[in-house]
């Protein structure tokens, strides 16, 4: 994989375009969803009725997969997930991403989504340590005690499978409309451009999905 | 063009040709079967379509795993 051009340092640390992109949606979330819901009503306005209708919409899909109590307990960071993953996939739509310096799209580079990956595996040990306390270590040694190996294996390759999923859609999406641009420059790419909104909110689904089954899974009652 | 580069060529498009066929077997036997779903219990089809969407990103991260690879193996060229 092509290694990005850093851009600057800050206390050593490298910062590329993927890092400032990611910098720019954070922002970009933050204002929009400040804004829209600065005055709100009991009579909702345009903007709260999108951000309600959002909200309540992953709230009741999430609540289907893991009950409504956890859902709501684990509601911020499952959300938070979901729609920062979805702006960073379309963000790669935008006119001019990948050819100025410091804008790229977060999501099409491996440490990104590693990085959401970890997230994600932490987020799951932590539920599982906080709803059953060191209970849930015994989950490792389900049914028998031999399968701890392979019941550990299963864990540490769920944030793999999660990163190069997310990376490899997004990533493989942006090198065949690349490709196409120079085989059909006209009217092929935009094609697969459309494809790729399909494919970035999809992948955006599947990755909270995936986040919030593990979640639901570290938590369930013992069987 | 050395040898190198023309073993991984062919390399490349085994890759794709290979990681492509299983998964789009499993994608046609899925689809087929939400299909035949939805024209029996038309009231279910949102949920099919939804649980068939999910299944399909799963089937298609095999393929995108080979692609992966190709693109690595084509960066070595």
């Amino acid at each position: 994989m092509e290694t990005a051009k850093v851009l600057f340092t800050i206390f050593g640390l490298e910062v590329t375009g993927h890092v400032t992109t990611m910098w720019a949606i954070m922002a970009f979330l933050f204002v929009v969803l400040v804004l829209m819901t600065r005055k709100m009503d009991k009579v909702p306005g345009r903007f709260q009725c999108l951000i309600e209708y959002t909200v309540e919409g992953l709230l009741n899909f999430f609540s289907g997969m893991m009950g409504k109590k956890m859902a709501r307990r684990y509601f911020p960071l499952l959300c938070t997930l979901f729609l920062f993953i979805l702006v960073s996939n379309w963000s790669g739509i935008l006119p001019l991403a990948g050819h100025v310096e410091g804008f790229r799209p977060p999501t099409s580079t491996l440490s990104v989504t590693a990085a959401l990956a970890l997230v994600a595996f932490f987020a799951t040990q932590f539920a599982g340590f906080r709803e059953k306390g060191f209970g849930y270590l015994k989950h490792f040694f389900q049914p028998f005690i031999f399968m701890f190996p392979l019941n550990l294996i299963e864990e540490l390759v769920r944030p793999l499978s999660l990163s190069l999923r997310l990376y490899g859609n997004i990533f493989g999406e942006e090198m065949v409309v690349a490709v196409l641009l120079s085989i059909a420059p006209y009217f092929a790419p935009a094609l697969m451009q459309m494809l790729g909104i399909l494919f970035g909110f999809i992948q955006a689904v599947v990755f909270t999905t995936l986040t919030a089954i593990y979640i639901s899974s570290a938590t369930a009652d013992a069987h | 063009m050395n040898m190198t580069s023309a073993i991984i060529a062919l390399a490349v498009a085994l890759v794709m040709g290979i990681a492509t066929i299983g998964p789009a077997l499993g994608q046609g036997t899925a689809a087929a079967k939400a299909m035949e779903g939805m024209a029996r219990q038309p009231e279910m089809a949102g949920e099919l379509r939804t649980t068939l969407i999910i299944a399909m990103a799963f089937m298609e991260a095999l393929t995108i795993y080979g692609l992966l690879i190709a693109f690595l193996l084509l960066l070595k060229m």
